[in-house]
Formats: C-alpha cells, sequence, structure tokens
C-alpha cells in the first residue's frame, strides 16, 4: 500500500516588485511531480540546489498549498484534512534554527509534546528515551545554545519524533554536519528504518543515499528526470568511465570549453582548498585522457585518475553535469 | 468542541505560557517593558500628583500597571507570530496538531501575567518610596476585575498578532499606538478630562473598560453597578474578539502557506 501519493504536483512562488508599478515575478518551483513512497520504505529526493525538493517536502508537510496536482498521505488530502495528515508525520529541516535557544533540551521536548498532543504521563516517559536515541543522555539540562549543531540537529529528530509519527520528512538533515555527526546521523536513520517508519529523504550526498535509500527520486528544475533503485539509477552510466584531473586556478571559460568536447558526456567540478577536481564522464575511458590534458595547455595540472562511475556520476549526467 | 479536546486546549496553554515565561525571563527588552517603563511611569505620575491623596496614588498604582500590559500585549503579544518566524520554530507550531491560536492564547497569558508584575512594583514603589499606605477597597472585585482583564488582554491580542502579521502597514503604526491607548482608556487620569470627542474611541478599546473596572475596584469610587457594566463590556469584547482572532488567524496561516511566508521575514 502506498503510503504517500503525489500526482502531477505543481507549486508556483510569486513576488512582487516595485512601489508604483508592481509587478508579480512566478518562479515554478515543482513543474509537474509525480511519486509513491510504499509503508515502511525509505525513499530519497536528490538535486542540485532550487531542484524543487524542499517545496515538495513542505507540500507534504502541509506547509505550502500546491497550485495544482493532488497530494496524500495514508489517503487524507494534504490541504482538506491538513490537522489529521499533521498527527501522522514529523518533519527536520535543515540547519541549527527551529529550536529554543534559551531553554534546555528537556524543556523544549516537553514544549513540543504539549503542541503534539502527547499526553504528559507518556512524555515523562518518553523524553528520556529519545535523548538516549538521538545520543544525548545526560546533557538534556544544558541550553540549547550550548549544543553543537550535530547535537541541535539530533534534538530536532528527538522533537519530530515525540509524537511517534509513522511517517517522517528529512529535508537534508546531516547538511553542515562533520562527517562523525553525519555518519551518527545516519545511523539513528537506520534505527527510525529498521522500526518500520516511512521515511522521505532528501540529500546532497550521493553516498548517503546509495547507502540507505531503497528507491531514489531525482529531481531537476522542478522535474523528476527518474526514479529508481540506487543500483538501477547507476546503470544509467554504466558504459560510461570518469576521469578525474586535478587542477589549479581553472578559468572558467576552459571548463565550458571542455564541456563542449563531442566526447564528453558530463562535467562536474569540486572545489579543494585551492585546487579544482574535474569529473569528466565519457565513454572513451582512458583514451579520452591525452585530448583532455591537450585542452588544459598552459594550466598547472595535478593527478589524474580513470575509475568506474558511482550514483554520484549517475545523478550528475541526470542532471546535465551541473553538480 | 469536544470536552477532551477542552482538557489538551488547557493543558497546552498553561505549558506554552510556563515555558514562554522562563525563555522570556532572559530577554532585557522583556524586562524594559514589563518592568522598567512602568516604574518610571509611576515614579513621575507619583511625583506630579503629590498631595492628591492616597486614592489618587492607587489610581497611579493600577494605571502604571495597565501601562505594562498595554505595552506587552502591543508589543511583545504583537510580535509573538514574527518572533517565531525569526526563530525558524513558526514551521513546527503551524504544523502542530493543535490551533494555532490556542499557542498565541498561551503565549499571550504569559505576557499578561508577567505584565501584572508591574502593578506589584508599582504598588511597592508607592509604598517604600512616597510612604502612600495604600488599601484596597474592594479585593474580591479587585480579583475578579484582573482576571476579567487578563481574559479581555489575552483576548484583544489575539486579534493584534494576525493583524500585524497579514497587514504590516498596522505594524509600523506600532509605536504610535502606545501612548494614546494610555490615555484614551484613562490608565493615568480619568477620559472625563479628555474632549467629549473621544469618549466614543475610549468606550470601543477593551482596555478602557480593564481600566474602569481596576481603577473603581481598587479605589471604592464605583458602584456594583458600573463594576458590572464594565466587566459586562469586558466580557462582550472578549467573545466577539474571539470570534474574530480565530477567522483571522484561518486566514492568515491559509494566507501564510499560500505565500509560502512562513519561514521568510
Amino acid at each position: 500500500m502506498n503510503t504517500i501519493e503525489v500526482k502531477n504536483l505543481r507549486r508556483i512562488y510569486r513576488a512582487t516588485t516595485g512601489v508604483i508599478r508592481r509587478k508579480v515575478k512566478e518562479v515554478e518551483a515543482v513543474k509537474d511531480v509525480s511519486f509513491d513512497i510504499k509503508e515502511g520504505e525509505l525513499f530519497g529526493l536528490l538535486g542540485p540546489n532550487g531542484a524543487g525538493k524542499t517545496t515538495t517536502v513542505k507540500v507534504l508537510a502541509t506547509l505550502l498549498i500546491p497550485d495544482a496536482g493532488e497530494v496524500r498521505v495514508k489517503g487524507l488530502d494534504i490541504v482538506k484534512d491538513a490537522n489529521e495528515v499533521r498527527k501522522q508525520i514529523g518533519f527536520i529541516f535543515g540547519g541549527e534554527r527551529g529550536l529554543y535557544w534559551r531553554l534546555s533540551a528537556i524543556d523544549n521536548l516537553r514544549y513540543f509534546a504539549s503542541l503534539y498532543h502527547v499526553d504528559p504521563e507518556v512524555s515523562k516517559k518518553r523524553i528520556p528515551e529519545l535523548l538516549e536515541l538521538v545520543g544525548l543522555k545526560g546533557r538534556g539540562d544544558e541550553r540549547v545554545q550550548g549544543y553543537s549543531r550535530g547535537m541541535k540537529q539530533r534534538l530536532h529528530v528527538a522533537r519530530t519524533l515525540l509524537h511517534d509519527p509513522d511517517i517522517l520528512f528529512l529535508d537534508e538533515p546531516t547538511i553542515g554536519l562533520d562527517p562523525v555527526g553525519a555518519r551518527e546521523f545516519r545511523e539513528v536513520i537506520r534505527n527510525l528504518q529498521s522500526e518500520k517508519k516511512t521515511i522521505l529523504l532528501t540529500t546532497h550526498y550521493m553516498f548517503e543515499a546509495d547507502s540507505l535509500c531503497e528507491r531514489v527520486a531525482v529531481i531537476d528544475k522542478g522535474e523528476i528526470v527518474a526514479l529508481d533503485t540506487p543500483s538501477a539509477l547507476k546503470k544509467h552510466v554504466r558504459d560510461l568511465s570518469v576521469v578525474e584531473i586535478e587542477t589549479f586556478g581553472i578559468d572558467p571559460k576552459v571548463i565550458d570549453d571542455i564541456r563542449k568536447l563531442p566526447f564528453v558526456d558530463a562535467l562536474s567540478t569540486r572545489e579543494q582548498d585551492h585546487r579544482q577536481l574535474l569529473l569528466v564522464q565519457t565513454e572513451r575511458g582512458a583514451e579520452a585522457v591525452p585530448d583532455l590534458i591537450a585542452s588544459l595547455e598552459g594550466m598547472r595540472i595535478g593527478r589524474v585518475t580513470v575509475r568506474e562511475p558511482t550514483l554520484e556520476d549517475a545523478y550528475v549526467r541526470l542532471v546535465g553535469g551541473k553538480a | 468542541m469536544k470536552f477532551k479536546n477542552l482538557i489538551v486546549y488547557w493543558r497546552t496553554i498553561l505549558r506554552v505560557a510556563e515555558i514562554t515565561l522562563r525563555h522570556q525571563w532572559n530577554d532585557s527588552f522583556i524586562l524594559f517593558a514589563i518592568l522598567v517603563q512602568p516604574m518610571l511611569i509611576a515614579i513621575l505620575a507619583l511625583f506630579m500628583l503629590r498631595g492628591s491623596g492616597e486614592n489618587y496614588a492607587m489610581f497611579v498604582v493600577v494605571g502604571s500597571g495597565l501601562t505594562g500590559l498595554w505595552s506587552s500585549l502591543l508589543f511583545i503579544s504583537g510580535n509573538s507570530i514574527n518572533g517565531e518566524r525569526w526563530q525558524g520554530t513558526l514551521e513546527s507550531l503551524v504544523a502542530a496538531p493543535i490551533p494555532f491560536e490556542v499557542i498565541i492564547f498561551g503565549k499571550n497569558l504569559a505576557n499578561v501575567v508577567q505584565s501584572l508584575l508591574s502593578m506589584s512594583t508599582s504598588y511597592l514603589l508607592a509604598a517604600l518610596l512616597f510612604g502612600y499606605t495604600l488599601q484596597m477597597s474592594a479585593p474580591f472585585l479587585f480579583t475578579a476585575s484582573v482576571f476579567l482583564s487578563i481574559f479581555a488582554f489575552i483576548s484583544f491580542g489575539l486579534i493584534i498578532a494576525p493583524l500585524f502579521i497579514m497587514y504590516r502597514g498596522i505594524q509600523q503604526w506600532q509605536n504610535a499606538m502606545e501612548f494614546p491607548v494610555y490615555i484614551l482608556a484613562g490608565f493615568l487620569f480619568p477620559i472625563a478630562l479628555l474632549p467629549n470627542w473621544t469618549t466614543p474611541v475610549s468606550y470601543i478599546l477593551p482596555p478602557y473598560w480593564a481600566a474602569r473596572a481596576l481603577h473603581e475596584t481598587s479605589t471604592g469610587e464605583g458602584d456594583l453597578q458600573k463594576i458590572l457594566l464594565a466587566w459586562g463590556m469586558m466580557l462582550i469584547f472578549s467573545i466577539v474578539d474571539l470570534f474574530i482572532s480565530s477567522k483571522l488567524f484561518r486566514k492568515m496561516l491559509y494566507k501564510a502557506r499560500v505565500d509560502a511566508t512562513l519561514e521568510t521575514v
């Protein structure tokens, strides 16, 4: 049975500019998005910044009204039955905000428990359990303002589990966390998955989606461009190889020139301190290296490697090599 | 509305009020609005009216407390929704199954109750600094007036908060609305001293009826009929305000979900 059903979702943002001649500027954040999530499934939504991931999650969380389409959570319409939907869901949006920093973690949880109809007797028992689950045992009496980003993020998880929702929306929950914090957080998500929660996870990190999600939808410019299991998505780039070239202070115009080369399927860059790593997807594999080096003539080049594609490479190809 | 819901709402209101009080207690602006400013007003008024008698001192004590109540309502309750938005907590509150106005009711309760402190500090000032022996003429009627005033102020605050969100033009006049209400509601002197044309304006202000009930029961200058009229007016205004605010909240929340303004400032 499908717990979440999204059909032809469309959402436009309107901004008014000008004082005398007022103009309405429209941005179509989500154009035509459809997907279903099964009960107990961990579903990933991947896409570059501005692709429409957060907008989709906010519509599902009843925080935005869609312009068109049908969105149902456990068969309930998210506009007409918003209050009933809210009892079934929990959500986390990435970042540190959304908590009362001058209060302790326990006070924050007591407060949100009362807003989510949690009986005081139940919350008295559940709050210590949740603090233990998210690794904040013994720190609950401290004010949130002294917490690290990772601790705040884990407190968000405890907050969202207070009323024991069956469905969770996690919007880039590991963004900004250090590697250890992110790994601990992924462990928390795995625990939730084992409790048969239905989870929608949006993330920038492909390995996160690869290791956690059963199915992944790639969204770009407000549209779903692919939807499958991580292993099936990798097949999109099965015939390709990835050439990684380390450069120092490369001119953006040169990157554009390489992107236009006939044998280049997709290209993305990654900044690493003062270096830029070019990731070139090509069917020619190692044979493409001399031509690529030639197009970088006069520039300082470091390490060059050729490797098998990953889910991230599949994602780069699906979103047009812009990542 | 089911009885069980009422219990849940009331429990939520008390918890929200408790947490709001604890959260706000470290905010220096709030301490200024509810303690320092009314104290300064009380000192000023008591100096100006030295020799006017003990009754007038009681009038000033209650009146300066009312200034604290009004400032708290206007600035703290009026900005309560924006405050949540700045902290990034508004989305979690809106997405909670409890009606949003119940949460704001709890926050307003905290603000109104804590601003009653200003009345107590003014009382202490008058007694300790100016040597007045202040006696409440009708303590039971005064207590009942305090409870009705709390309800009237909270209900009035429930209209102000969504209006400030939906019509930012009104919020720009927030500062300009503070002192005129001190005057028109008769906090520190009777409105009989004002020109006649201002009287109808005073009558449509719930703070005026609260001030009247509190002054008349504390100084003993009003008869029971006048007190009952003030109570009745407060009750009517409170019911009307609650009705209007429920419509305003529904409209505001729907508009915020359409305009995507729950997160943005």
